[in-house]
């Protein structure tokens, strides 16, 4: 089983007049405007090129691109279940392996994808992303992020917000803030638990060279990948449409949103800010944090505040668990 | 069971596998969605590439023979964050209706 | 070059997948197919099989990642038992609409609750739905043919489907029989590498699996229901070839023992022939004129064939082997597609369900006779009961004086 698989090396870009002109992720799609997820997918395509397969889980990304019986994706795509993107790479990963080895097929060793959302990645979907990933496929596995489950209807998840009203949890007299829980921290749940995985980064639409660049980074390691993706969603988080890269970048400034690489055991960090600006700042221009009392963005602030402490890295969240309320 | 003729309009290739598109997806025509278009200036446009990375919809490219950026009406849904981005206010947003090809139809309703 | 073998159902399964070249397993481990999975990694690790051994982490985890191999154009093979077999329930449909022809070894088990290791058909059965194609195996040999073959039918350009290759637990996957394991190059010969007419490669990209509206639902159902419409054709053609090839004489669809004069019969599926078969041969010494009709294929449920070998007989019992509560009859799965079989068949035999070897239970020869009793009552007195818990008292009683 010793036979080297060739793989492709994907050339970083140092420059926004480095990337690629041509689009894999075409246009012709019915996301909505604006669609921060969408905007991860072009760039991300970019990063693959056009000698991949990329798996598509259920979710806006699936559903909306492909609506109805047509697809923008110019390389090779395949739905699969929300609950089975990183199995069925798996599957696709291990055939290659087989069939380049067997000298069933000629080629390099194609970039294999998973684009999964919040759900896809680290909610129904995390025991497949966490098996592949301790399985050391050649895979790069991505979640865009939109902080809900928004394609059936911006239903909570466990990477929504604090306070973030959804269908799931509107607030009311029971429950003034909405959102009680606070989210789950996708790379933590990676980082160390998986001796095959190397790298782990956040990128933001807000600096897309930068995304373009982890992917890639991800893509020439052979084994598993993960990045995690910052796409904010107009229609989820109820901002005006063109407002979209505006926002992601006050995430940044903020705090509410880090950007850093985890390689080979060491934390590398993008894009700090000299001083952060208050959480505030962020969340008042998204209607979905409307209801919110001074109360709470202090609770929010603190949570923040004790993450930007060692962003990445296990910290100690000085907030009660819903239990421990009174 | 006897075999059945299935209408055009409702075929669907075996196993739902259809070929990748090439450079677009005419499939999914959203020129008609937009109220609103970004209209450019090339004069005081700097090819700083803001838009052609940003637009979720992949409508701005620069054409490298003229290094001018050109705009896809058929597929820019106007949510301007284009607009919003450009560091060198050579984008203006004007109504659809000032166009006389605004507001794409398509042949038959969606 | 051929080799006679003492193996279980389960050794026959893994030599069956070798010998077939399967080039992705996905495997998990659950009683009683864990054995497959046991034989074949040694068989990957000596490098025996030049195939990827993936450690699934879940039955459900399993099948996708053998649907994936699929659509990337490898041959793919996977198995359960039990719970598990309900697990993957998900990805059983994706995999058969999209086309996708891995197959999945079953050696069935009973469902919790509670746990149980004993053999049932109800874990399988009750994907029946989901668009595989199916069907039981009664020996080791049977179970080594039927992989082989199973990929020949499921990979047919005409069909493209998956299969569930399936014996029962116990009985059949760890009772060793003779058998014989077939010539590397004659299997080659018979099975050819996989060929996907549409697979994730490069060279022509494709967009697997697009969203649909609604309207277009019923035109890929109606296109899935005319692959199993040209399916019996495809399966008539490989079992021939199988058996000219290799020396064997499977009926395609249903396997007849003393069916030509009989006025009773009893109609199965799996390992429970072999005790049925001693059962009229004893019957008959008896002068009780009994057959056995052995179903091979589940799905596509082979209508014709089953009336044909039915229609003569006065009276039919299912032994069932699984469960269907609340069914019509109140009995098991095999005797409502038996009756739909019969309805249009001019003085068709009474039919009823024997719900016998549940969880595991063993279908003794006693149980046969009794069956037997029932079934010739039922002709003596031209009505029997919709089903029969075979091995249990009723409170009023039926065996007839």
């Amino acid at each position: 089983m010793a036979k080297e698989v060739k793989t492709q090396n994907m050339e970083l870009a140092k420059s926004l007049r480095q990337v690629d002109q041509e689009e894999y992720y075409v246009p012709g799609h019915r996301t909505c405007q604006g669609c921060g997820p969408a905007l991860v997918y072009k760039l991300v395509s970019k990063a693959a090129g056009q000698d991949s397969i990329f798996l598509g889980p259920t979710g806006c990304m699936y559903v909306a691109n492909t609506s109805y019986l047509c697809a923008p994706f110019a390389y090779n795509w395949m739905h699969t279940q929300i609950t089975n993107g990183g199995a069925v790479a798996s599957g696709i990963e291990a055939a290659y392996q087989v069939m380049i080895r067997k000298g069933k097929y000629k080629g390099p060793l194609p970039n294999i994808v998973v684009m999964a959302g919040d759900g896809g990645a680290i909610d129904i979907g995390l025991q497949a992303a966490s098996a592949m990933m301790y399985r050391g496929h050649d895979v790069l596995f991505v979640m865009y992020d939109n902080e809900s489950y928004a394609n059936t209807g911006i239903q909570v998840s466990p990477a929504t917000p604090y306070g973030a009203n959804t269908t799931f949890t509107p607030p009311g007299k029971e429950v003034p803030e909405g959102r009680v829980l606070f989210p789950k921290d996708a790379p933590q749940l990676f980082i160390g638990g998986h001796p095959a995985l190397h790298y782990v980064a956040t990128a933001s639409v807000a600096y897309p060279v930068d995304l373009i660049n982890k992917c890639r980074k991800g893509l020439n390691y052979k084994g598993p990948a993960f990045v995690h993706l910052h796409a904010p969603c107009p229609k989820g988080w109820l901002f005006d449409a063109r407002k979209t890269i505006e926002i992601a970048k006050l995430a940044i400034q903020t705090g509410m949103w880090v950007n850093y690489e985890w390689e080979n055991g060491e934390y590398t960090y993008q894009h700090t800010p000299k001083e952060y600006k208050p959480v505030k700042e962020y969340m008042k221009d998204q209607y979905r944090f409307n209801h919110l009392t001074d109360a709470h963005y202090a609770k929010m602030q603190a949570f923040i505040d004790a993450r930007l402490k060692a962003p990445g890295k296990p910290i100690a969240i000085p907030v009660q668990g819903p239990r421990e309320q009174a | 069971m006897s075999k059945y003729s299935i209408p055009k309009h409702l075929e669907v290739p075996i196993g739902a596998c259809l070929p990748s598109p090439v450079k677009e997806q005419p499939g999914m025509i959203t020129g008609n969605w937009r109220t609103e278009r970004p209209v450019i200036d090339h004069e005081a446009c700097t090819t700083c590439l803001n838009c052609f990375i940003y637009c979720p919809d992949g409508c701005w490219h620069l054409d490298e023979k003229t290094e001018q950026m050109v705009w896809n009406a058929d597929y820019c849904k106007g949510c301007m964050i284009c607009v919003n981005e450009c560091p060198a206010n050579c984008l203006s947003t004007v109504n659809e209706l000032e166009f006389p090809d605004g507001v794409i139809r398509l042949e038959k309703p969606f | 070059m051929a080799k006679e073998v003492f193996y279980s159902g389960c050794a026959a399964a893994a030599y069956g997948a070798k010998d077939a070249r399967v080039e992705v397993i996905s495997s998990y481990p659950i009683r009683p197919y864990t054995g497959i999975m046991m034989e074949l990694s040694k068989l990957v690790a000596n490098g025996e099989l030049d195939a990827e051994f993936v450690l699934g982490e879940g039955e459900h985890a399993q099948v996708s990642i053998a649907y994936g191999a699929s659509s990337a154009g490898a041959r793919a093979y996977t198995g359960s038992s039990g719970v598990g077999v309900v697990y993957a329930m998900e990805c059983y449909s994706p995999a058969a609409g999209g086309r996708l022809p891995c197959q999945m070894a079953i050696a069935d088990r009973a469902l919790d609750p509670p746990g149980d290791f004993g053999s049932e058909h109800t874990d399988v059965m009750s994907a029946r739905d989901q668009g595989w194609i199916m069907g039981w195996a009664e020996s080791p040999q049977e179970v080594y043919d039927n992989t082989i073959m199973f990929y020949k039918i499921g990979e047919d350009r005409r069909v493209l489907l998956p299969q569930f290759c399936c014996q029962d637990g116990y009985f059949v996957s760890h009772i060793p029989g003779k058998m014989q394991l077939e010539d590397q190059k004659a299997v080659d010969e018979f099975l050819p590498p996989f060929n996907s007419p549409h697979p994730l490669n490069p060279e022509k990209p494709i967009n697997h699996g697009p969203q649909i509206y609604a309207d277009q639902g019923s035109a890929i159902d109606v296109q899935r229901a005319m692959a199993f419409e040209g399916l019996p054709a495809v399966i008539e053609e490989v079992v021939a070839d199988y058996n000219k090839q290799f020396g064997r004489s499977y009926s395609p669809f249903v396997d007849e023992y003393m069916m030509d004069d009989a006025e009773i019969a009893f109609f199965l599926q799996g390992g429970h022939a072999r005790t049925a078969r001693f059962a009229v041969n004893n019957l008959r010494k008896q002068g009780v004129k009994a057959g056995v009709a052995r179903l091979r294929f589940v799905r596509p449920w082979p209508t014709d064939a089953v009336a044909e070998s039915l229609s003569k007989v006065k009276a039919v019992g299912t032994i069932e082997t699984s469960t269907s509560y609340g069914g019509a009859t109140r009995g098991g799965n095999l005797v409502h597609e038996l009756m739909a079989s019969l309805y249009n068949v001019p003085n068709k035999p009474l039919v009823t369900s024997f719900m016998a070897g549940l969880g595991g239970e063993i279908v003794t020869l006693d149980m046969f006779y009794d069956m037997a009793k029932v079934l010739s009552g039922a002709v003596k007195n031209q009505k029997v009961n919709h089903s029969y818990w075979v091995n249990f008292e009723p409170e009023v009683p039926f065996r007839p004086e």
